[in-house]
């Protein structure tokens, strides 16, 4: 006890007159609050790793950033979106229609970067519309979106008629989705570029901080002279590109593009965002949360796999899991604010 | 005053030592609370706290925020246990084990924040949980006619079956005063609700609490405006650091006693008398703003370094005008800025022009609770370049403006919802200032719910701004601190600005009786188009100016 105070000491001294440094065990629980979900993470790997074997290969691991990726693309935009106080629910259907484009436009010869460009820019336009709408008329954005998730959805059966799509896919498409770089997965490496962008885009430049500040308290931001409504509508443009890149990758994975793909992704986004620890209200959070929630999430799966337990009792594990952690994250969060 | 309520004991200031003993008068308290002690971590927020409130009369709870009022109503009203003490009701001692023990024993807390539901129907709120029913269903009727038996007792004349939210604010306290009633409480405890109240609305309230002393019961009434006070109280307990430290009668006491017994020792308010009257050209002129059936003002204007006040009951329109200017309402402004005309879509452009507005609730419009201290302080810097590295920018400008408040925080990463009132206030004003271009500042009743001790910091502050040469536009309900603070004082009624006055050579009465009625006093200039020149080179005798031909207070 009293070494650990004289190890505070020197820090204290350099603060000036006011602020007093917290006591060492309160510093001690506030990393464990920061970093529950690390623990919590690093706990289930180092279970998996005793009951299954096969789980720490490098080709298990490799698998299991593949999986994760594209979700996690998603959940990255929906880590923006949440921390506004709003809510995406047409990712699924803009991921899809995404993919169903870029499989489309190739097929019709063009240029595969162009046509990634072109459904990027389609699902930001779509996010931009749903968030624009919610920001600029005050409709919950819980409507719009879910409006868009149907229109959406539909319109992409529309384009084939409900058909896959696809033809003669170039071989450099194909690697973005479905390439290794030695033993990592591109798409892995794209989810944590994407990740550790946004992670910039909230820590070290003012939208970012925008971001929190409209997620925080909506009325005070905009009193405070800040572009509220411009920032709600980026945060959905944002996670509308994010989603059709989630279905660009799926598309270069798969060769074909697929009207029906990632139905109830929204849901597995949403989940890996609050078991990430932000809040549903907005204003508080991150992106790293988010980050180990969705490997977390899949090493869950993954787990679930390799011991032959079958896709029923994995959703009712990953279920469950979330109860918990939401529930530990509720009870360490009370302890921090009482401390 | 009427006295209903007074007609019982006057005595002089009684030590806090002899609150223990029985009143001379021989019939038993109705409440004796005796060192009441009550411990949270870190702070002693009751340190042997006593309190006497006898049969029928008002009895006001004073303090400066953080003195332990509200802790020991809470564990009046049986939210919280005391750690030692002990509370007699009419001579028997009680144990509150909780809030329904506390209405049980016929104590009935009324809070701040009404917590009535407001999508419910009067009727329905009053009788929550205990409606009159047949099994699980409601007997509509019965209850209706007890709703309104409860309603009529208060002297309320609105309907019982009008949902809360629809109601006006004066009403919504007018049911929950009621809603205390049918609990059949002999001592009911308000808390501050004068805080939402306009002066005609006050004045009900004020009625009502004198037939419910008349009856017999007892009101505790906690209040921050001493004029109040000194009005509807027959005596004070004045609390300070978790201690009584007096009783006072109040019909022989001073407002300037009551102040000393708060703070403590006799902290010197400095007067905008003392300040050099600003003059030079103004830096805001408001033209006119109209917003049709809110507010039609004509010709304010502000020089760089004055601080003009804005008085008016509730609904006259003071912060109607200053969300006009700040564009964050439809109205047609025609103002300027050092002559360059404002042309304001947004919020955000008027922040642009060099516009700040500390808003009315600093909870809902002025802060983001939840994010810390130097984040709130910093955001407004943030909108312009450069882009990158927000909150060490926002570190680097706030700290120096966070010392110079005198915010007090654990650490400027604090989240800004833990401090207290003042402090927060403080951090509102400290957004401005770290902008560092702000021309005009635009304050809604700034110091609403702060103590006597953070109501004299934030305007030494604002005071310092405007001697850096910020125009400063200060609309508040509190006439005493208009006249203390203002350079000139506007008086607004039903939406249109009637008669200017200087505090310096004007008593508050004159100003506060054009306020309640929107008349020009007698013998006031017509001064037409130069109002703040007539006034500032003193040119009438009563030092006001009236505008327009007819003050509008005249026709209804």
């Amino acid at each position: 006890m009293s070494t650990s105070t004289t190890v505070a000491d020197p820090k204290s001294a350099s603060g000036d007159s006011g602020p007093r440094p917290p006591s060492p065990r309160w510093r001690g629980a506030d990393l464990v609050v920061r970093f529950n979900l690390v623990l919590v993470f690093l706990a289930l790997c180092v279970v998996a790793s005793l009951l299954a074997p096969e789980f720490l290969t490098v080709r298990n691991m490799s698998n299991l950033l593949q999986q994760s990726a594209l979700t996690g693309i998603v959940a990255v935009g929906m880590t923006l979106v949440i921390l506004t106080a709003g809510i995406d629910l047409s990712v699924g259907s803009v991921a899809a229609f995404g993919g169903m484009t870029v499989a489309l436009l190739i097929d019709h010869d063009i240029n595969f970067v162009l046509a990634i460009g072109v459904s990027l820019a389609a699902g930001a336009l779509f996010g931009a519309v749903m968030g624009g709408l919610s920001a600029y008329l005050s409709l919950p954005a819980f409507m719009t979106t879910l409006a868009g998730l149907t229109a959406i959805r539909g319109l992409t059966y529309l384009l084939t008629d409900g058909e896959p799509a696809g033809g003669e896919i170039p071989h450099a498409f194909q690697l973005l989705g479905g390439g290794f770089v030695g033993y990592v997965p591109i798409v892995g490496l794209i989810f944590v570029a994407v990740a550790v962008a946004a992670g910039l885009l909230l820590r070290g430049t003012t939208f970012g901080e925008y971001i929190y500040a409209v997620g925080s308290n909506k009325e005070a931001a905009r009193l405070s002279g800040l572009p509220v409504r411009g920032v709600i509508t980026a945060v959905f443009a944002i996670s509308g590109a994010l989603s059709a890149l989630a279905g660009v990758l799926l598309t270069s994975r798969l060769t074909i593009g697929q009207p029906t793909a990632f139905n109830g992704l929204e849901l597995d986004a949403i989940a890996a965002v609050v078991l990430g620890g932000t809040n549903l209200f907005g204003g508080r959070g991150g992106v790293m949360g988010t980050f180990v929630a969705v490997l977390l999430l899949s090493v869950l799966r993954n787990l679930c796999n390799l011991m032959g337990l079958g896709s029923f009792f994995q959703m009712v594990v990953t279920g469950l899991i979330l109860v918990v952690a939401l529930i530990l994250n509720m009870l360490i969060e009370k302890r921090g604010s009482r401390a | 005053m009427s006295t209903e309520g007074q007609e019982s004991q006057k005595e002089g200031a009684v030590s806090p030592h002899d609150t223990d003993a029985r009143p001379a008068g021989g019939d038993t308290p109705r409440l004796i609370m005796r060192g009441i002690v009550k411990r949270f971590p870190g702070t002693l927020a009751n340190d042997g706290a006593d309190l006497v409130v006898r049969p029928g009369e008002v009895h006001c709870l004073l303090g400066e925020n953080g003195a332990g009022k509200s802790t020991l109503m809470k564990i009046l009203a049986g939210s919280y246990r005391p750690d030692a003490g002990e509370i007699l009701l009419d001579g028997e001692p009680v144990t509150l084990a909780g809030p329904q023990a506390g209405l049980a024993a016929g104590i009935a807390v009324i809070y701040q924040e009404l917590d009535l539901v407001p999508d419910l129907t009067v009727a329905q709120n009053l009788l929550l949980g205990h409606a009159p029913s047949w099994g699980p269903v409601v007997r509509r009727k019965e209850r209706a006619e007890l709703a309104r038996a409860a309603i009529a007792r208060v002297g309320g004349n609105f309907s019982v079956h009008t949902p809360v939210r629809a109601l006006p604010i004066a009403a919504q306290q007018l049911t929950a005063i009621a809603r205390a009633l049918t609990a059949d409480a002999r001592l009911i405890v308000m808390d501050e609700p004068s805080a939402t109240l306009g002066e005609s609305d006050l004045r009900t309230v004020f009625d009502v609490i004198r037939s419910l002393t008349a009856q017999g019961r007892s009101v505790i009434y906690i209040s921050h405006r001493l004029d109040e006070v000194m009005e509807i109280g027959d005596r004070a307990t004045v609390m300070r650091d978790g201690r009584s430290v007096a009783v006072r009668d109040l019909a022989t006491t001073t407002a300037d006693e009551l102040v000393a017994d708060m703070i403590g020792e006799n902290r010197e308010l400095v007067r905008t008398t003392d300040r050099p009257r600003p003059d030079g050209p103004p830096l805001l002129e408001i033209r006119s703003a109209r917003s049709p059936g809110l507010i039609d003002i004509k010709g304010i204007e502000v020089r760089a370094g004055e601080i003009v006040g804005l008085a008016g009951l509730g609904g006259a329109g003071r912060t109607t005008l200053l969300k006009a200017l700040f564009a964050d309402t439809r109205a047609t402004v025609s103002a300027s800025v050092d002559g360059k005309d404002l042309r304001l879509r947004s919020p955000a452009a008027a922040v642009r022009a060099g516009l700040a507005l500390v808003p009315e609730s600093r909870k809902e419009q002025g802060l983001m609770l939840e994010l810390s201290v130097a984040r709130n302080a910093a955001v407004t810097a943030l909108t312009r370049p450069p882009w990158l590295f927000p909150r060490r920018l926002g570190r680097r400008l706030a700290a120096p403006v966070i010392t110079d408040l005198g915010v007090r925080c654990s650490s400027p990463d604090q989240p800004v919802g833990k401090l207290s009132g003042g402090n927060q206030q403080k951090v509102v004003l400290a957004k401005w200032i770290t902008r560092g271009d702000i021309r005009v500042l635009l304050l809604d009743e700034p110091t609403r719910g702060l103590d006597v001790g953070a109501k004299a910091d934030l305007y030494r502050q604002v005071r310092h701004l405007a001697d850096q040469g910020v125009a400063v536009l200060l609309a508040s309900s509190e006439l005493s601190e208009l006249t203390a603070n203002a350079d000139r004082v506007w008086v607004l009624h039903e939406g249109r600005n009637v008669a200017c006055f200087d505090p310096r050579t004007t008593d508050e009465n004159t100003i506060a009786h054009a306020v309640i009625t929107g008349a020009a006093p007698t013998g006031a200039a017509s001064a037409g188009a130069a109002p703040t020149g007539a006034t500032s080179t003193g040119a009438t005798s009563t030092g006001a100016t009236s505008i327009g031909a007819t003050p509008p207070g005249a026709s209804s």
